[in-house]
């Protein structure tokens, strides 16, 4: 059977030039970075290496980057490491709606521990706007937590504007302010710039870069103080405890140096094919709705609900067809939860549920969305004659069709 | 969340999909709390149910298990249909995560609802 993986914003597949350079870190290269000898002094160089790469990613100073295990941790270090340092200034964050939930669950943890949370709408476009920001700040706000994009539906949020506002802040004299965007979507897939961005502090994630799993970073500016998550260990000057995991690390600089490279072709490959598949799908399947901003959004990802249906059902029916797809609706032991990101679009439970994310990645070819173009309407058109909301759709709509005659018939 | 060869059968291949148009049972159930709907009609004859078909809407255990139950039904007289339990759905699909096995329990209810309308509209017919 033919496979074709859109999930990228799930992960991507390991590149192969990453694979090779990582290769010599598993077997003869295989120091401690912190050990004094030779052995040590190789691990440490390679390490030092890919650190300048992730940097030069993100237009970063080496020393600006702490290598840590993903996206999850990176979260977890900024706003814990932030608030927790500063908490005698204040105990105000400000996010987002849509956030993922590795900094929706944290700011849910610190609102149980006495932090107040103010959580931005983002409106039927998937935006958050500028001025709800600059309204919801208080004297005592220490962070602004908002992604860079969006993990589902793709749109990319005003952040450099968000940057420009701290620094307006912070020129007013107020000090204890910090900006800080979780770019795991982004970084790859957008040009990303810390300086362009204004930023604090920006998560990152090797695996959504072709790169393996379990390997991140945090760029933490110069002049920003965190208190430490993991302790226990000197390594990454004090702000993560912990052996560095030298191939993965290895693995992460090869990636980050090939999107920085391959960056504007990855770019135009993907929205071409994007709009390809949303133009095929828009022609062959009625009663869908693409859900985000239309332009302001990451070339790679299309998030679409098909009405009458739901996710789950069209995901597996996809991927017994070979195609791997996700949704961001889960539904356990009787309690639905529709998508929070489509929920805070403005659209009902049904919407929410039906909606599915089609992540395209670099190596995703023409055939392999003809391929999706062919088996999809056939999935949805089963699924719906299967929906008792469907049919009675259709009831209604004959009725109104009927309705409509009676209205225009000529009186005699 | 892994489902079974079957219950991807049934997915793939619904058994008795649709609706009766002059059923002389049907129901209609949604689960409150997700929203999961399913819908049954039957052609009833002699105390047996000659024909079921299903229509369903929700997460996939909910569509595996109208299918199941529907299958299940048909040639069933009235008094085992009523018994038939959620475990026995569960089974004919290999088994269902804990955390579907709400799932089994709409399709218990609607069968359940379809046969008690039916009773229910024979008794105004005598009286």
């Amino acid at each position: 059977m033919r496979r074709v993986y859109l999930d990228n914003s799930a992960t991507t597949p390991v590149d192969r030039r990453v694979v090779e350079a990582m290769i010599p870190y598993l077997t003869e290269k295989f120091g401690n970075a912190s050990s004094v000898h030779f052995f040590g002094q190789e691990a440490r160089a390679a390490v030092d290496r890919a650190r300048r790469e992730v940097a030069l990613l993100i237009n970063a100073r080496p020393n600006e980057i702490v290598l840590l295990s993903g996206g999850t941790e990176a979260n977890n270090l900024a706003i814990r490491g932030i608030v927790e340092n500063v908490a005698d200034h204040g105990r105000h964050i400000i996010t987002s709606l849509i956030e993922h939930s590795a900094v929706r669950g944290v700011c849910d943890a610190l609102e149980k521990r006495g932090w107040e949370i103010t959580r931005l709408p983002v409106y039927d476009d998937g935006v958050v706007r500028l001025d709800d920001v600059r309204a919801a700040l208080r004297p005592d706000t220490v962070l602004i937590t908002v992604m860079l994009a969006n993990n589902e539906i793709g749109t990319i949020q005003p952040i450099a504007e968000m940057g420009a506002l701290v620094r307006e802040e912070r020129a007013r004299g107020r000090r204890h302010l910090w900006l800080h965007t979780d770019a795991v979507q982004a970084a790859g897939r957008m040009p990303v710039d810390v300086e362009v961005l204004g930023c604090d502090l920006l998560s990152l994630s090797a695996h959504k870069l072709y790169a393996p799993k379990g390997v991140g970073a945090l760029f933490v500016r110069r002049s920003v103080r965190l208190t430490p998550q993991n302790i226990g260990g000197h390594q990454e000057r004090e702000r993560r405890g912990g052996t560095e995991a030298v191939p993965s690390v290895v693995a992460f600089g090869a990636a980050a140096a090939l999107a920085r490279e391959e960056l504007s072709q990855r770019i135009d490959h993907m929205q071409r094919l994007r709009d390809h598949l949303e133009t095929g799908v828009a022609a062959r399947v009625p009663d869908i709705v693409f859900n985000g901003h239309r332009t302001q959004r990451l070339p790679h990802l299309s998030n679409i609900s098909f009405r009458f249906i739901e996710g789950e059902g069209l995901l597996i029916n996809l991927d017994m067809q070979g195609v791997a797809v996700s949704t961001g609706s889960a539904c356990s032991s009787g309690s639905l939860e529709p998508s929070p990101i489509i929920r805070a679009l403005g659209r009902d439970d049904e919407m929410a549920r039906g909606s599915i994310r089609f992540s395209l990645g670099k190596d995703t070819t023409d055939e392999d969305i003809d391929y999706v173009l062919e088996v999809l309407p056939r999935a949805v058109e089963n699924l719906r004659r299967l929906s008792p909301l469907y049919q009675h759709a259709l009831a209604d709509r004959a009725c109104v069709v009927a309705d409509e005659k009676d209205v225009l018939a000529p009186a005699i | 969340m892994t489902y079974s060869d079957i219950f991807k059968d049934h997915l793939a291949s619904p058994r008795n999909a649709g609706e009766i148009p002059d059923a002389d049972a049907s129901a209609e159930r949604i689960n409150p709390v997700c929203g999961d709907r399913l819908r049954l009609t039957l052609l009833i004859s002699d105390g047996r149910i000659e024909r079921a078909r299903f229509l369903a809407y929700g997460c996939p255990p909910t569509l595996a298990c109208g299918s199941a139950l529907a299958e299940m039904i048909e040639g069933m007289t009235i008094e085992a249909a009523r018994c038939v339990s959620r475990q026995q759905i569960a089974d004919a699909l290999d088994g269902l995560p804990a955390r579907k096995q709400h799932a089994a329990a709409l399709a218990v209810e609607t069968v359940r609802a379809a046969l008690d309308a039916e009773r229910d509209s024979d008794f105004v017919m005598v009286k």
